[in-house]
This record gives C-alpha cells, sequence and structure tokens, in this order.
C-alpha cells in the first residue's frame, strides 16, 4: 500500500494502482477524459486528465501514471483547470459542432465537458474547419462521421484487444489524422456495437438506433440480456412503452463493459407484430380472441382436479421464480412431476465464441438443474408426451417447432400455451394465455457460471397479457392449492427454501453483479 | 355617464313609469350612434372583422410555420429541440435521413397538435436553425373537427407572414 495525497486528502492504495482510479475514487468523479477506459489499455493520447503531482516540472496525465509512495496530487487547480481547457478547445478546433443532428448529443464527451471545464469562445471559424467524411457506413451496424471523432483510439484498440479484429485504424497525420476501416474490410465483428458506446462524441453510432430518439428522452432500467446464457448485464433504453435500444452495463464479473451485437437485437421481439395481447380460445376451428373469465372457465375445464394435466413443459427462457412456480403447478394440476420438462434440449442453440457469446441461446438453463427438471432430446419429448393422458401444458418453449413428432404426440389432445407470441405452439394451441415478456417483468435468471442475476421490469405489458407469477399463482388457488405466493419477495423466498443451492441466499436483495452461491462462503466472485 | 341611474328595485317616477317616453329617448340615443358612424366611418370603434382584422405587434406569436431552404425543401433537421422544450407536448417529429450528407437529418413528419398548444414560443426559442417561426399572425383557427387542428409538415411549410394561407 501507498500513501497518496489528493487535493489534500490522505488515502491509502494498492502499489501499481493507476493515478487516474485514485484520483476517481479520492474525488468520487472521473477526472474529465476520452481515451483512458478501465477495460482497454492506457494510451494517453487525449490529454485531457492532466493533474500536477508536486516535484514534477510539468503537468502529467493521470492514466498513465501509477501512485507512488508519498505523492503529492492536485486535481482542482488553476493550473490543471485551464489545462484540461485548452486541451479541450485543442480537440474541438475541426469539430463541425452537429450537435442538433448527432445522435450522440445528450450523452456526449466532449458537450459533458464543455459545460464543466470549457465555456469558452471558440477562436476558429466554421470555414476554417478541416472538413472530412460524413455519413460513412463503415459495417453493417455502425455510421462513422470522421469530423466528430477526437482520435482517442478507444475504439482502435477495442478492435485490436477485445475482439483482435483490427479493422479499424487512425490514418494519416496532424489534423487530417482520422479513423478509418482497413481498405476492402468492414467492421462487421460480432461485438462491433461496443465501438459505438466506448466512443466518447458521436464519430461511430450505430446504424440501428440512428434517428430513432433522442437519447435524453430515454429512461435506464438496469436489467439482463436474454439472449444466451451468457445473461450479460444490461440497460433497457425505453421511452412511453417502446424500448428503443440495449446497452451493456458494466459487470467485470460477467460481461466486463461490452456486449454482442446479437443480444443488442433481441429487443426487437418485444414489439413484434407476433406479440400476445389478449386470450385466445380455439372456436370453430380458429383462435379466436376471449375475455379472461372466458379463459379461466376454460382452462378449469381443460386442467384441474375433474381432468389432470397430462404432461407440462416449460422454457429455459422463464425466470427462476416462474420455472419453480410452474412446476409447484404442474403436480398441483396433476402431471407425473417427471412430466415437467424443460423443453427439447436441442432447441435454443445458436453461434457461440469465447469471448461472451454463449452457444446456448436460452438464458437460464441452470435454473432447469437447481430445480430438478430434465430436457430429453427433442423425439423424446414427444415420446414421453406421447404416454401421458390428459392435457398438455407449455409455457414460454415452442416445441411445437423445435421438437421432431410433437405435432403427432398432442393430435387430439388440449393443448394450453402460456406465451407472449404466436408461435408454432401457440397456433396449434388451444388455449393461448398471453403473459409478459422479458422486458415487462421482474425476474431472476441463472447464467452458465451458476450467477443469480435480477433483471428489472423496464416496460408496461401490451393489452390484457398479465404478469407471469401472479397468473400462475391465481392458476394454483383456483385449483385448490394451499401453499402459493402473495407477492414477489413472497415467491422468491419459497423459490429458496426449495433449492438446495440457494441455502441461505436472499434472493430479494442481489448484488448488482449478482451472486454464485456456492462462491458466497467461499468469497470468490466466479470466473468470467 | 350622465342622467340618474337607477339601482333595480328603486323607486321610478311618474315619468318612467310611463314607459313609453323612456322609449323614445332609448331610441333618440341609438339613432344619434347610427348617424354619427355613418358620417364619421373612420371613427368607428367595430372591426369588420373577417373582411378586417385589428393590427398586432410584429411580436405576437401566430400560428407557427415552418421555414424553408432556398431549394424549397424545410430548413428543419429534427434534432427535437423544439419538441423537447414544448411544455404542452404539441410537437410530434419523426427523423429521417436527408440525401444530402452534409445536411445529414431531416423531418419525416412534423406535426402540431395546435389544440395542445399553448402559444408560449419556446420552440422558436429553441430552434438552432431559425426552421420553426411563430410570425405569422395568424390566430383566427376554426375548423369543424379536431383532427383538422393536428397540422402536418406541408401545412406548416405553406403558412405565410401576410395573414393569408
Amino acid at each position: 500500500m501507498v500513501k497518496v495525497t489528493i487535493d489534500g486528502t490522505e488515502l491509502e492504495f494498492a502499489a501499481g494502482t493507476s493515478l487516474f482510479d485514485a484520483c476517481r475514487t479520492a474525488r468520487g468523479e472521473a477526472l474529465p477524459h476520452f481515451c483512458y477506459h478501465p477495460d482497454l489499455s492506457v494510451a494517453g493520447v487525449c490529454r485531457l486528465c492532466q493533474v500536477e503531482v508536486e516535484g514534477m516540472p510539468k503537468l502529467t496525465i493521470a492514466c498513465n501514471t501509477t501512485v507512488r509512495e508519498g505523492m503529492v496530487v492536485h486535481t482542482r487547480s488553476e493550473k490543471v483547470r485551464r489545462a484540461a481547457q485548452q486541451i479541450l478547445e485543442m480537440h474541438l478546433i475541426n469539430h463541425p459542432v452537429d450537435c442538433p443532428i448527432c445522435d450522440q448529443a445528450g450523452e456526449c464527451g466532449l458537450q459533458d465537458q464543455y459545460m464543466t471545464y470549457g465555456l469558452y469562445e471558440s477562436e476558429v471559424g466554421k470555414s476554417d474547419k478541416v472538413h472530412k467524411a460524413k455519413v460513412q457506413v463503415i459495417g453493417p451496424r455502425v455510421v462513422l462521421d470522421k469530423e466528430r471523432c477526437v482520435l482517442c483510439s478507444r475504439c482502435v484498440r477495442f478492435c485490436d484487444e477485445v475482439t483482435r479484429t483490427g479493422e479499424l485504424g487512425i490514418f494519416n497525420r496532424g489534423d487530417r489524422a482520422e479513423i478509418g476501416v482497413a481498405p476492402g474490410r468492414q467492421l462487421d465483428n460480432a461485438y462491433s456495437l461496443n465501438t459505438v458506446d466506448i466512443c466518447p462524441v458521436g464519430a461511430l453510432t450505430s446504424l440501428d438506433f440512428r434517428f430513432k430518439k433522442r437519447v435524453w428522452l430515454l429512461r435506464s432500467t438496469p436489467s439482463l440480456c436474454h439472449g444466451c446464457a451468457t445473461g450479460c448485464s444490461v440497460r433497457v433504453d425505453h421511452e412511453a412503452g417502446t424500448v428503443y435500444r440495449l446497452k451493456p452495463r458494466r459487470n467485470p464479473a460477467v460481461n466486463g463493459a461490452w456486449m454482442c451485437d446479437e443480444g443488442r437485437d433481441t429487443y426487437r421481439e418485444l414489439h413484434a407484430d407476433t406479440r400476445l395481447r389478449e386470450p385466445l380460445l380455439r372456436r370453430d376451428g380458429a383462435l379466436r380472441p376471449a375475455t379472461w373469465p372466458e379463459a379461466w372457465a376454460t382452462l378449469a375445464a381443460a386442467a384441474g382436479p375433474a381432468a389432470p394435466l397430462g404432461f407440462a413443459v416449460v422454457s429455459p427462457r422463464q425466470s427462476l421464480e416462474e420455472i419453480a412456480l410452474f412446476a409447484h403447478l404442474a403436480a398441483v394440476l396433476g402431471a407425473p412431476a417427471a412430466g415437467v420438462s424443460g423443453g427439447a434440449r436441442e432447441a435454443d442453440r445458436g453461434e457461440g465464441d469465447d469471448l461472451l457469446r454463449s452457444a446456448d441461446r436460452a438464458p437460464n438453463r441452470a435454473a432447469l438443474a437447481w430445480l430438478g427438471l430434465d430436457e430429453p432430446a427433442g423425439a423424446d419429448l414427444a415420446a414421453r408426451v406421447r404416454a401421458a393422458r390428459g392435457a398438455v401444458l407449455v409455457y414460454g418453449a415452442d416445441p411445437a417447432a423445435d421438437a421432431p413428432g410433437w405435432r403427432e404426440a398432442v393430435a387430439g389432445r388440449t393443448v394450453i400455451h402460456l406465451g407472449t407470441h404466436r408461435n408454432a405452439t401457440a397456433e396449434s394451441a388451444d388455449i393461448v394465455i398471453p403473459l409478459g415478456a422479458w422486458a415487462e417483468k421482474d425476474g431472476l435468471l441463472v447464467n452458465r457460471q451458476g450467477r443469480v442475476q435480477a433483471s428489472r421490469r423496464a416496460i408496461a405489458r401490451p393489452g390484457l397479457a398479465q404478469e407471469d407469477w401472479r397468473f400462475l399463482a391465481d392458476w394454483l388457488a383456483a385449483a385448490g392449492a394451499t401453499e402459493f405466493p402473495a407477492s414477489l419477495p413472497d415467491l422468491r423466498r419459497w423459490v429458496a427454501g426449495r433449492v438446495p443451492a440457494l441455502a441461505g441466499v436472499d434472493l430479494n436483495a442481489l448484488p448488482p453483479e449478482g451472486l454464485v452461491p456456492g462462491a458466497v462462503a467461499a468469497g470468490a466472485g466466479g470466473e468470467r | 355617464m350622465n342622467g340618474k341611474v337607477h339601482g333595480y328595485g328603486g323607486k321610478m317616477t311618474l315619468w318612467e313609469r310611463l314607459y313609453l317616453g323612456e322609449i323614445f329617448r332609448g331610441l333618440g340615443i341609438t339613432i344619434r350612434h347610427v348617424i354619427r358612424n355613418l358620417l364619421h366611418t373612420g371613427d368607428m370603434p367595430t372591426v369588420q372583422y373577417p373582411e378586417e382584422h385589428r393590427a398586432y405587434s410584429p411580436r405576437f406569436r401566430g400560428r407557427h410555420r415552418l421555414m424553408k431552404r432556398e431549394d424549397g425543401t424545410p430548413r428543419c433537421v429534427a434534432c427535437m429541440m423544439c419538441s423537447t422544450a414544448c411544455p404542452a407536448d404539441c410537437i410530434h417529429i419523426v427523423a429521417e435521413e436527408h440525401p444530402d450528407p452534409a445536411i445529414e437529418k431531416a423531418p419525416a413528419s412534423f406535426e402540431i397538435d395546435l389544440l395542445r398548444c399553448v402559444y408560449c414560443g419556446l420552440c422558436e426559442e429553441a430552434c438552432p436553425c431559425d426552421a420553426i417561426r411563430m410570425d405569422t399572425g395568424i390566430y383566427d383557427l376554426a375548423a369543424d373537427s379536431r383532427e383538422k387542428f393536428w397540422v402536418d409538415k406541408e401545412f406548416l411549410l405553406n403558412n405565410t407572414t401576410d395573414g393569408t394561407r
């Protein structure tokens, strides 16, 4: 440990800590910066984070300095302030100041730091600025504006160090230096939109989000990506019930500061035309909209004390609480315990890599194992459904599309589909119940590390769709069960009591980075 | 005001109770005004609305108009500053790509709900491009349905400053 005095306060830091991080701790806010990023190497090119260190003849950049015993640092002196202002003025010399049409406006480093440190009159006329190419589509998802760039090189370092694909580079010198893709190449790796996130200005913007919404109108809800078993921490940006984009939320234990491009697209299904908005009942051979009382009456006749449920299938896309409550409901309704299945094993497979993307596209498969539910292969699933008698209940899964032989197995039987979209199973079902999609409800997911994380409700459910746990609890009560949850915290306590791995874990107070139950006692954070 | 003013319930004189005398006195006042107005039409306080409009200050905020570039396309770049500043939430803009990369962004639609508008002028103050102005002087809004007060980009681009449409 070394003792450092920052702005008059003496603090201790581990040897090797960067002065930038030490100043962030001491000040409670970061120094002004463009090029520094905690998950990338130090470049030291933007020169904004200069601080005064006693004994050094000139100001020094904090990001490329490590703390030293007895260092006395000033970050708020007039000299430091003037340096930041002058560096900022240099960054803005050739900046087009086209904030009105820039998607970054509202979350822009140049804007924010000008308001804090700048506030000067520009001495460079608009006609004197060096102009560069604008609106260059450099990949399937990213738009480049070379004029707005401050050459911080974060995006170049990201492509070199994180994805190791090296598409981007800085070309030319002096005021003609510009970011660009290597000739004949495109920025088309699976993580390309992270360059947009880390771009401190509006040089790199997202093609998908382009001109959709001004960012200051968006509200953010901390959530989880439901795209694969990695369970990246994300932020859902939404306004007036519509989700506009997903952004990664920094979680060093899972995804660092990144997320994949595919995961960012998962918000689209929330507003798809196939989203279920009301209960559907099959009448005269076709699915027709119905009211909730009609749906409840049909449900009671199809599965209950009078007509025991034959088989139940739940998808590993549902939350931990929902799967646990659903399995309990299926048992109460009469399905044999072995009849509750996690859907076809082959479903939800995709391309994976060693960075973040998991080949398992289901976000909560680990929860099935915790709750003792198996996942037969598709053909086995159909065979087991065929062997059981009575109605078939499907929750979230789409076995009609995933499991070979499913349609033959359920032919002539009542199929109840609890879900969010009109998928193949819903189309062939007799009763379709609309429930909440992932951004419309609170829920816990267990990722591939065995880490329990909380996903939060961002938007309201459409139409007559009901909250999942409340619907399942209502059905339990209607079926005569004595044990059903009264609230979500109540349900989480009940789930923690049923899963041996969760003994002693308070699911209602998870830390923001999630928690690996076995590692709680050991004090380890789990592998990345 | 000359003459006596009687409150309600006051006692009327015999002359007043005779009725016809007071009626003719009142008619006399009316006829006197008619003749004076006919002889001095310029001094008449009545404004012949809608043929005639009262002159308003040039700073008067009337119905909005959208300014055009030299080529006739809207000056607006769909930055949403006006709709953000609007306290009545009456401006609805959808942005689109402009074919010219030097302009980059343009409004695909620009709609104002004139019934929600409170004519505060914050939109023209917020506009960085001087694209929206409230200098048309138009204040007489009339239509036979609410939908007709929901005006679109074409309508706003064709509003003029001379009070006609």
